[in-house]
């Protein structure tokens, strides 16, 4: 008996990439780990393509810049293409995310669940990850996510958290900590979004003085809908100083001037 | 006297065929009458009791308030003031609650509905439990904040369920649009109108979508032991507010969302108090009773002048058959007065036996429906608040039905009665029959 058990701990040490569970400090530590690799010190700028595709209706392609300061936990998204809609934008900024339409110029105050520009996305999937901080994780399981050995955890929002869904599963690579797939759930247990994250990219910032992760690819399935789905891709990083005043309602209306 | 009631009680026996069938009509139609009557009373105390419960008070003091003279939002400021100010003018009130109201429009994955909103702290205004019948979840966790109940027809056009969030968007009084998410805690059975153009929030959803401070309401509602005292507490509650220094409003007798159009034209801004009553809010459903009622009034017209006329016809025949027997009668004494009174009271009892038959009858028949819960059509609903049907017996008109049926009947029997007693007895009885 002693002799099978030494064998099978024998077996699962030298097996490589295998995910193991987690207690609830390893939980912990595992998102803010995820959280920290995301948030730059500094501030972000990236270039995002994000193509939708909704039943019945033609594909939409939009070019958008993406700003961050992770610091203040500011944000903003300034729609570049097409033409007819540029210049529309969200800024998030003391938390409240507000919308201007510059055809009308108003500014709209809107929800975490808003769709950004009316695609699948969510203002979460472009701004600094806050898992750690917005939710309470539960181990689901060891599992495989195609050839990627994945920690499967479930994480439901914190009672303050304002969050777009108040549940949500993740399946994070055991062996490089990247989030690959994400699924969220409203609080009847409906399922209503899921996201694959299949590319990752890193670049360094002078500010942190350490790489700043990023998805490089987001692939966002509408549960609900069950045609629409949104593909953004984001491009360009760079996390150089942005101007002092950026984050403000007055700088986004200037640039539909 | 008591002689020509045993003449007349036996003319009815002797005639029984004819008498009965008589009879039989006159209690069919103080049936119906008293059915009908009991459904206009079922219509009429549903409806009164699902507004009072869902939309109005007896008596409410709404709070009307413009930024600019162009935009009034129905919102009344200093609330924790004014709830003590109408708790000391009416201090007999059963119960004084307050619900914040507003306008917007809920979005879900998959559609938007749009909507009146009613918010309300369901620990104390527990007055909707009265009538709405949760299908699904539990509307004590209006309680929670950012919570919503819908109506199953807003359930089912948002594709939502219990525990769902939906967002709920409002353009607020700084001229933006605002949003907040709301979780659906419970799901109630239509209830006709209100389930298309109103639903129920907690009271803090529309303070935040409107960004309000939390001293601010929509109405206070006053709930009185008896609803017929409510112009009387409406007149008072007007005074005691104008003489505390509060700025009135002209009375408008329609629900408050048809105020605001008129409200937007006049020249003046900060708040105004609206007091109004349950008949006032409720106005937009008293077209419905009115309807009816009418419709009611005209069927029991047409059915007692059938039932007039059958009797009328049926006292001449009889009295072309006892045309000898009024003669034989007068020959040997008796009066012409005598003789009237003898037909009338023949006619009269008969009214009052069928009558009161009617009336036992009808009486039963609106119990038994009462009993059968009848389901009425989706359209029906709409305006009665309910699905199903409930039948009201009103004392007052059975003792209407007992009285004015015989009596009206014996009127105009006098017609027939009349021609009998002023007969000549040398021609009566020389009548060949």
């Amino acid at each position: 008996m002693r002799t099978t058990i030494l064998s099978l701990l024998a077996v699962a040490l030298l097996v490589p990439g295998v995910a193991r569970a987690l207690d609830d400090v390893q939980m912990h530590d595992l998102l803010k780990r995820i959280d920290d690799r995301q948030q730059n010190q500094g501030d972000y700028k990236a270039l995002a393509y994000i193509e939708a595709k909704e039943r019945g209706k033609s594909d939409r392609v939009q070019e958008a810049v993406i700003y961050r300061r992770d610091e203040e936990d500011k944000l903003m998204i300034l729609l570049l293409k097409p033409k007819s809609e540029r210049g529309k934008g969200y800024l998030r900024m003391e938390k409240n995310l507000w919308m201007y339409d510059p055809t009308v110029g108003r500014w709209e105050r809107r929800t975490e669940r808003e769709r950004i520009h009316g695609t699948d996305s969510r203002r979460r999937d472009f701004d600094e990850s806050r898992l750690a901080v917005e939710y309470t994780p539960r181990y689901v399981g060891e599992e495989s996510l195609g050839k990627f050995k994945v920690h499967h955890l479930r994480l439901e929002a914190k009672s303050e958290a304002d969050v777009p869904y108040p549940v949500m599963e993740i399946w994070v690579d055991a062996e490089s900590e990247n989030v690959l797939k994400a699924q969220d759930f409203a609080a009847s247990g409906k399922l209503m979004r899921t996201t694959y994250t299949p590319r990752w990219k890193k670049a360094f910032s002078a500010s942190k003085q350490a790489d700043v992760w990023h998805p490089a690819e987001i692939r966002i399935y509408d549960e609900v809908e069950k045609d629409n789905s949104t593909l953004v891709l984001i491009k360009e990083i760079d996390l150089g100083a942005l101007p002092a005043n950026i984050f403000t309602k007055a700088w986004l209306e200037s640039k539909s001037r | 006297m008591g002689r020509l009631l045993l003449i007349a009680l036996r003319n009815l026996g002797a005639n029984r065929r004819r008498n009965l069938l008589l009879g039989t009509a006159i209690a069919a139609v103080t049936a119906l009458m008293i059915l009908l009557g009991s459904v206009g009373n079922g219509i009429q105390d549903t409806m009164i009791d699902a507004g009072t419960a869902l939309v109005s008070g007896h008596v409410n003091v709404s709070g009307f308030y413009k930024i600019t003279a162009g935009r009034p939002a129905p919102v009344l400021v200093h609330r924790q003031q004014v709830l003590r100010e109408v708790a000391q003018l009416v201090p007999e009130a059963r119960l004084i609650v307050d619900r914040t109201r507003g306008f917007g429009k809920f979005v879900s994955e998959t559609d938007s509905v749009q909507t009146g909103l009613t918010g309300i702290d369901i620990e104390r205004d527990r007055e909707i439990l009265r009538v709405v019948q949760v299908l699904k979840g539990s509307v004590e966790d209006l309680a929670g904040p950012g919570t919503v109940m819908l109506y199953e027809a807003q359930a089912t056009r948002l594709g939502v369920g219990i525990g769902d969030r939906v967002t709920l968007t409002a353009p607020v009084l700084r001229g933006t649009n605002n949003s907040v998410d709301v979780d659906v805690v419970a799901i109630a059975k239509d209830l006709g109108l209100l389930s298309i153009m109103s639903c129920y929030v907690s009271k803090q959803v529309i303070q935040d979508l409107y960004l309000l401070d939390p001293d601010t309401t929509g109405t206070i509602q006053i709930y009185l032991d008896d609803p017929d005292d409510a112009a009387a507490v409406e007149a008072r509650v007007k005074l005691g507010l104008e003489k505390l220094g509060h700025r009135l409003m002209d009375k408008l007798d329609v629900p408050y969302f048809h105020k605001f159009q008129t409200i937007a034209a006049e020249d003046w801004t900060g708040q105004k108090l609206d007091v109004s009553t349950w008949k006032d809010e409720l106005s937009m459903l008293d077209w419905t009773l009115k309807t009816f009622n009418t419709v009611t009034m005209l069927l029991t017209v047409i059915l007692l002048v059938i039932i007039v006329i059958g009797v009328m016809n049926t006292l001449w025949i009889s009295i072309r058959e006892r045309t000898r027997e009024i003669g034989t009668l007068r020959a040997i004494g008796m009066s012409h007065g005598r003789v009237l009174v003898m037909v009338l009271l023949e006619v009269f009892c008969l009214a009052v036996g069928a009558s009161a038959i009617g009336v036992g009858l009808g009486a039963g028949l609106s119990q038994v429906l009462t009993w059968a819960q009848i389901p009425v059509s989706e359209g029906f609903q709409v305006f009665l608040l309910s699905d199903t049907l409930k039948l009201v017996l009103e004392p007052g008109g059975v003792v209407a039905a007992l009285v004015w049926i015989p009596l009206l009947i014996t009127f105009f029997s006098l017609f027939p009665a009349l021609r009998a007693a002023r007969m000549r007895p040398i021609t009566a009885i020389h009548h060949v029959g």
